[in-house]
């Protein structure tokens, strides 16, 4: 991909951000200049950006929406709920063709789709709101709240189980519905409805009426749909990113690093001439070891110096998090407030990319699970909009991310029967398990209740999904709850992902991993070059004599050497200066694994140095080689 | 000084500065410029202030300054080169050809190049700064 492109993509994607911001922001304060000159900015700006890389179509888009947003901005043209949500569906537009360009490598051939999405913009919008009318926006549709309230009581008093006086309801029902609409200028829609209306009575179907009216709430998303909404799962798999920004003081740091090293490698040059001249032995030595120790310092200063860099702010996940909220509070007909803290807080690039997942999908659940709907939420004297909020902080070596919503809670109840029904504790165990104990049942495998699978929590994913993504990014996590108060989600994670190297071996029919810091070779030994030396026993590799040690027999399995075979797997380590040759059933692979300390129950296991995640789900045993051959 | 080679004028190399937000744009001008003039000095600034900081530190002969930049518009910031020095050849840039705009870059002493910028356009606006400067000389 040219330079061109590259400097497109990353730049397009910026200003869709920023507009995405302020869209979301005008939305709640319709009448922030700043807000809306930004916007138009931001649409100005991408337009130009798609013409210097000759995207035709989508200049021709972009065009459409900063000529609507150019009226917005000098006063001709108010800003409605509906403008805005096609001002996102062109955005939404401009991400799908992002991802092809990433994916292809070049810009996507035009079908001529654009024309139809560029005249939705073009000339008023039927559902212009009449002047002089309050600019109230709710979330969904575009009436005014007393209008709103109005309609959906109309919907209440048809749902009325009382046969008598149906047909009076009726006639009362569509004339206020009637009233509502030509108050509010839709006569479209006003002579739409009298006609279903009048299908309706003469049907005697009150479903269909009640139907009826709830097609006004979604009579201006129809206009909008011509663009593909992004579906939440899409939000989530935003390709990871190929460049980041750094700090210049990170890179001085790693630069000055560099230039230490310089002065340990000319040290170890003048030590390789004493060598070679035959300098004193013990001159040298204390060079090696000085320089040694040096260099020591070094590889960890540099270490960590890389690590930081490699170091995001979460707000690269949490930015999305605002318009994933509306979208989905709009779909599911709840009102959502969002508040977000420490998007600043610093966490590794790879715990940042992976984490947007699980905390999507936890907030999907206290939107689609968690939070009531207003009247639910009125009845329990609660606020009609519920919050969630979400904040993070660094705490020592990790970072802490904690989801919590004001919703329903959890019922601790319903958990204890689920569990017993699905057997996945043993009765006894559960009765003894305290409610907050319960509820992290819900992290266990196989917990997914049928009421989770709705299209929109996912495809029956659930909260062990959740656990095992941040298990393999070497973090935690834990839930809290309070029924009828609302739910808690804490998720801890590593500040940096320290990714290891070890080489995989089988012994004792289990694989284990050890650390490639410590692994010289593997070799193939026959068994005609062992030599048994009193108990033990040692082979020669290269005028070194090599003891032989069954890792099978080390790690507590049975002793599996010398067994009669031809020949055996060896591999070479080096522990404190000694070389060991470690017989091994199979040599495995080299891998980069992110260690996890030991921790919880097998916290003080001697030999072992910690534990990985494989591809496979399993665990792979990391060996503390020092310790175990003690 | 100015050399004159076979009748043409300009073998001066002049430091030009680009000022827009968008880096996308200022590589888009930079190739322009490299195929009209390859051999002069290019600077570049995403903002008023920093072309400011620019302008007086590498004392730059000529400017293209975009007109849509949060904060201080390609406008107010061509008025503030001109005043910092009258003799500077200023282009506002924009995709905007309203008349609004055209009035007031004439207001302020400035050229107006429309973007997407073309060899041409910059070519002709360039002939015409490296007369201007040469006769201050």
């Amino acid at each position: 991909m040219n330079e061109f492109l590259e400097a497109f993509l990353q730049e397009a994607r910026e200003l869709v951000e920023q507009a995405s911001g302020d869209l979301l922001a005008l939305e709640q304060r319709p009448d922030d200049k700043g807000r809306i000159d930004s916007a138009f900015r931001a649409f100005h700006t991408l337009k130009g950006s798609a013409g210097i890389v000759e995207f035709h179509a989508m200049a021709r888009l972009l065009h459409a929406v900063e000529d609507v947003l150019g009226r917005v901005r000098s006063g001709a043209e108010p800003i409605t709920a509906a403008l805005i949500t096609r001002c996102f569906g062109c955005l939404d537009q401009v991400l799908t063709w992002l991802r092809y360009i990433e994916e292809h490598g070049k810009l996507p051939d035009d079908d001529g789709s654009v024309g139809r999405l560029a005249a939705a913009f073009a000339g008023t919008p039927k559902d212009a709101r009449r002047p002089g009318a309050t600019p109230n926006l709710d979330m969904a549709g575009d009436f005014p709240q007393p209008a709103r309230e109005l309609l959906k009581t109309q919907i209440v008093l048809l749902g009325s189980e009382e046969r008598s006086g149906a047909a009076g309801r009726f006639a009362s029902v569509a004339t206020v519905v009637l009233n509502v609409l030509r108050a509010c200028g839709r006569t479209d829609q006003a002579a739409e409805f009298e006609r279903k209306y009048l299908a309706c009575v003469r049907d005697r179907d009150s479903r269909g009426l009640i139907d009826a009216i709830e097609a006004l709430f979604h009579a201006n998303e129809q206009t909008a749909s011509t663009f593909e909404p992004r579906t939440v799962e899409s939000i989530a798999q935003e390709p990871s990113a190929r460049t980041l920004r750094v700090d210049v003081e990170r890179i001085d740091a790693l630069v000055k690093l560099a230039g230490e090293m310089t002065v340990v490698r000319n040290a170890f040059a003048h030590a390789v001439n004493l060598a070679q001249n035959g300098g004193a032995s013990d001159t040298l030595a204390a060079l090696l070891k000085s320089q040694h120790a040096a260099l020591d310092r070094l590889v960890d200063d540099l270490q960590l110096s890389a690590l930081n860099m490699r170091v995001l702010p979460l707000r690269h996940v949490f930015q999305r998090f605002p318009r994933l909220v509306r979208d989905l509070a709009e779909q599911l007909g709840k009102s959502v407030r969002l508040i977000m803290e420490g998007d600043d807080t610093e966490a590794d690039k790879t715990v940042v990319e992976n984490l947007a997942e699980p905390l999507i999908h936890v907030i999907r659940n206290a939107i689609d699970h968690g939070i009531e709907t207003q009247e639910q939420r009125a009845r329990s004297g609660k606020v009609p909009a519920g919050t969630i909020r979400i904040a993070a902080q660094r705490e020592g070596d990790n970072v802490i991310i904690v989801i919590s919503d004001d919703g329903a809670g959890i019922d601790t109840a319903r958990i204890r029967a689920i569990a017993a029904e699905r057997e996945l504790l043993p009765p006894d165990a559960l009765q003894a398990m305290s409610d907050e104990e319960v509820t992290n049942i819900v992290f266990m495998p196989g917990f997914s209740t049928a009421k989770e699978i709705t299209g929109l929590s996912g495809r029956g994913v659930g909260m062990d999904a959740v656990g095992s993504a941040v298990e393999r990014l070497g973090g935690r996590v834990s839930i809290q709850s309070g029924l009828g108060r609302g739910t808690s989600v804490r998720f801890s994670l590593p500040f940096s992902v320290m990714v290891s190297q070890v080489m995989t071996a089988t012994a004792a029919g289990q694989e284990f991993g050890v650390p490639l810091e410590n692994v010289l070779e593997s070799v193939r030994v026959p068994a005609a070059s062992v030599v048994a030396i009193g108990e033990a026993y040692a082979f020669v590799l290269r005028d070194a004599t090599i003891p032989l040690i069954d890792l099978a027999q080390i790690v507590g399995g049975e002793k599996s050497f010398p067994a009669g075979r031809p020949n055996y797997d060896v591999m070479v380590v080096e522990i404190d200066g000694q070389l060991v040759g470690l017989v091994v059933e199979h040599l495995g692979e080299r891998m980069d694994v992110m260690l996890k300390p030991l921790d919880g129950l097998i916290a003080g296991t001697p030999g072992v140095a910690g534990t990985t995640l494989v591809a496979d789900g399993k665990v792979l045993l990391v060996l503390d080689l020092p310790e175990l051959l003690q | 000084m100015v050399r004159y080679v076979g009748g043409r004028v300009g073998l001066m190399t002049y430091k030009i500065l680009v000022v827009d937000d968008s880096r996308l744009a200022r590589m888009a001008v930079a190739k322009v410029l490299n195929a009209v003039q390859p051999e002069w000095t290019r600077f570049e600034a995403s903002n008023a202030d920093e072309a400011l900081i620019m302008a007086k530190s590498k004392s730059t002969d000529i400017a293209l300054v975009d007109f849509n930049m949060p904060g201080r518009d390609g406008l107010t910031l061509a008025a503030e080169l001109r005043e910092l020095n009258p003799s500077m050849p200023v282009a506002v840039v924009s995709a905007n050809h309203q008349e609004e705009v055209l009035r007031r870059a004439r207001e302020v002493g400035a050229a107006f190049l429309m973007k997407p910028l073309t060899q041409e356009a910059l070519s002709d606006f360039l002939a015409d700064a490296q007369k201007r400067l040469a006769r201050r000389q």
